[in-house]
């Protein structure tokens, strides 16, 4: 710990204090995350263990870098590199505006973090803003792998937080205890929405029931034809039936028709047709950058 | 967590050389042979699985427990740390990591002091002498011990697609993974990748069940000679089995075994010298 100089509090994690902090060897910032093991009975946090296995093991530039643990006077101290802001506190400073090319470069480092956790089988779960990183350069890390279990999606964290839906697939708020990748392409659609509209949420429900009524008056309500077995989900109920009125470009006006195109394959509610990370960034939106990006 | 194998802190960390295992056993070997120290592994992988299955968990995160076990005593002698105290922590340690639901502590103390009695003829006292506190305490190091590398890649799913890549799982898969839970009284789990003991131990069942496969294992491209190495370590464990009766002579190997004398600091004292 020594080898830390702690600069100032960053944010509450879901199993602790976030720290920003100085290594005193060679003056680099990083941000400490320390693992709380002040439950009985259940030693290290799972949520910890868990964002340890997965760090330990997934490295690539999209997914924020676990430098090391530090074990000392009984803690547990998780040193990550650091980035200056995380997705939300970018869109408050952004005044309303954003860049059409920033918007498409956040996306692409998105699907790009994302079609590699899931080519190692790894759902993050729990994507939103808050846990993207956005270092100086611009580059965009997923971060907080903590929170998601692989049975149920906690409702409230440890400081009681409530956990929010605005990123849920319809399917997860139906209550579908069966997760695949498409969890996180419906959450990586309404944050690329969200983008678009430098911040502006696409779904701010503010509970369960709220928040499908937004999702479905937007996209129309998905039936047994459109979506076969909704009906058997375990917390199903009917609603409904809104006709689609609002076409996708008065939704997002900023974004150009191949990004809109994009939008439309993430934004579907019936979980096997939504768009995979891969085939999204062979999409025709990310055209240029796959061309100049090509290592 | 399924990811690549490849790419693992297991392959790149923790599949050990022969060399640099006997090197850090020496310490141990001072006070036991070879085949002791070899015994003393078989029956605490036995107390592991007894423990596990008292609490109704899957091979899986006894299997993991196994392994954090042996990659612990692969690099510290047994004196550092008593494997009574390691074994169960392990099993609290890999059911959160498999996501297979918390072990809480009381339950744990439950099925360690019945797996105490279970194995009487192996311990002076018939007590788990052990408190919640210092499993918590022994997770605490065995996270650090272990380097925090905590996804082990086991020989079970390279098993059944080799399996059924094969054809005839129904005769072969139970005998073949039978197997490979006895190789985890083995050094092979340290020391070759997974699916090189998965194929071994397939060989091993179709030798045993008289199928003729030396065409499909020939087309297979990979080292069998390493395969073969498993082979070996396999039936030498089969071997010392036959002539072993470990309910005689295990008290008295445990007896050698180096113990640790204090536990690490702000631990109560747990053994009596």
């Amino acid at each position: 710990m020594q080898k830390y100089e702690k600069l100032e509090k960053i944010g509450e994690g879901t199993y602790g204090t976030v720290f920003k902090a100085k290594n005193k060897d060679n003056q680099e910032i990083v941000a400490l995350k320390r693992v709380r093991l002040d439950d009985d009975d259940e030693g290290v946090p799972s949520s910890a263990l868990r964002e340890i296995c997965l760090l330990k093991e997934l490295r690539h530039r999209n997914i924020v870098h676990l430098h090391d643990i530090l074990h000392s006077d009984k803690k547990l101290t998780l040193v990550f590199e650091y980035c200056d802001q995380d997705l939300k506190k970018y869109f408050d400073s952004c005044n309303g505006e954003i860049d059409a090319d920033v918007v498409k470069s956040f996306m692409y480092q998105l699907l790009k973090g994302l079609a590699f956790c899931h080519s190692h089988h790894v759902l993050h779960r729990d994507l939103k803003p808050q846990n993207l990183l956005i270092n100086k350069n611009g580059e965009l890390k997923l971060a907080d792998f903590g929170l998601a279990r692989a049975f149920g999606i906690p409702v409230r964290c440890y400081s009681a937080e409530v956990v929010t839906l605005w990123y849920r697939p319809p399917d997860v708020l139906f209550g579908a205890k069966v997760y695949t990748t498409s969890i996180d392409m419906w959450s990586a659609g309404c944050i690329f929405a969200e983008m678009a509209n430098a911040g502006r949420p696409l779904f701010p429900g503010n509970d369960v029931d709220d928040q499908l009524k937004r999702i479905f008056k937007l996209l129309g309500t998905p039936t047994e034809e459109s979506w076969p077995g909704i009906t058997k989900l375990p917390d199903y109920k009917a609603y409904p039936i809104y006709p689609v009125t609002t076409p996708l470009s008065s939704v997002v006006p900023t974004l150009p028709p191949k990004g809109r195109d994009l939008l439309q394959h993430l934004l579907v509610c019936n979980p096997s047709l939504r768009m995979s990370a891969e085939e999204s960034l062979a999409q025709n939106y990310f055209a240029d950058l796959n061309a100049t990006k090509a290592l | 967590m399924a990811g690549n194998f490849w790419q693992s802190s297991h392959c790149n960390q923790w599949v050990l050389d022969n060399q640099c295992l006997l090197k850090n056993r020496q310490q141990d070997l001072a006070f036991l042979s070879e085949e002791e120290y070899q015994k003393v592994h078989i029956f605490y992988a036995s107390v592991i699985q007894a423990i596990g299955e008292q609490l109704n968990v899957r091979q899986q995160v006894i299997a993991t427990a196994t392994i954090y076990f042996k990659r612990v005593y692969s690099r510290y002698s047994l004196k550092s740390i008593d494997p009574l105290l390691l074994g169960p922590t392990c099993l609290f340690l890999a059911a959160k990591v498999e996501e297979s639901g918390l072990i809480t502590n009381s339950k744990l103390q439950v099925a360690c002091q019945s797996v105490v009695k279970k194995f009487a003829y192996a311990f002076k006292s018939q007590e788990f002498r052990y408190k919640p506190n210092q499993i918590l305490e022994c997770e605490f190091y065995l996270l650090e011990l272990l380097d925090c590398c905590l996804i082990v890649y086991h020989p079970y799913r390279p098993l059944i697609q080799y399996v059924t890549d094969l054809g005839q799982e129904e005769q072969l898969l139970p005998l073949a993974w039978k197997i490979v839970n006895d190789s985890l009284r083995t050094d092979v789990c340290l020391l070759y990748p997974p699916y090189l003991i998965a194929l071994a131990c397939l060989h091993m069942a179709c030798v045993i069940s008289q199928k003729d496969t030396k065409h499909w294992f020939a087309e297979l491209n990979v080292d069998l000679d390493k395969v073969l190495e498993i082979t070996q370590q396999i039936l030498k464990l089969y071997d010392l089995w036959k002539n072993y009766d470990e309910r005689e002579e295990i008290a008295g190997i445990l007896e050698k075994v180096p113990k640790p004398q204090l536990t690490p600091p702000g631990g109560a004292k747990t053994t009596e010298g």
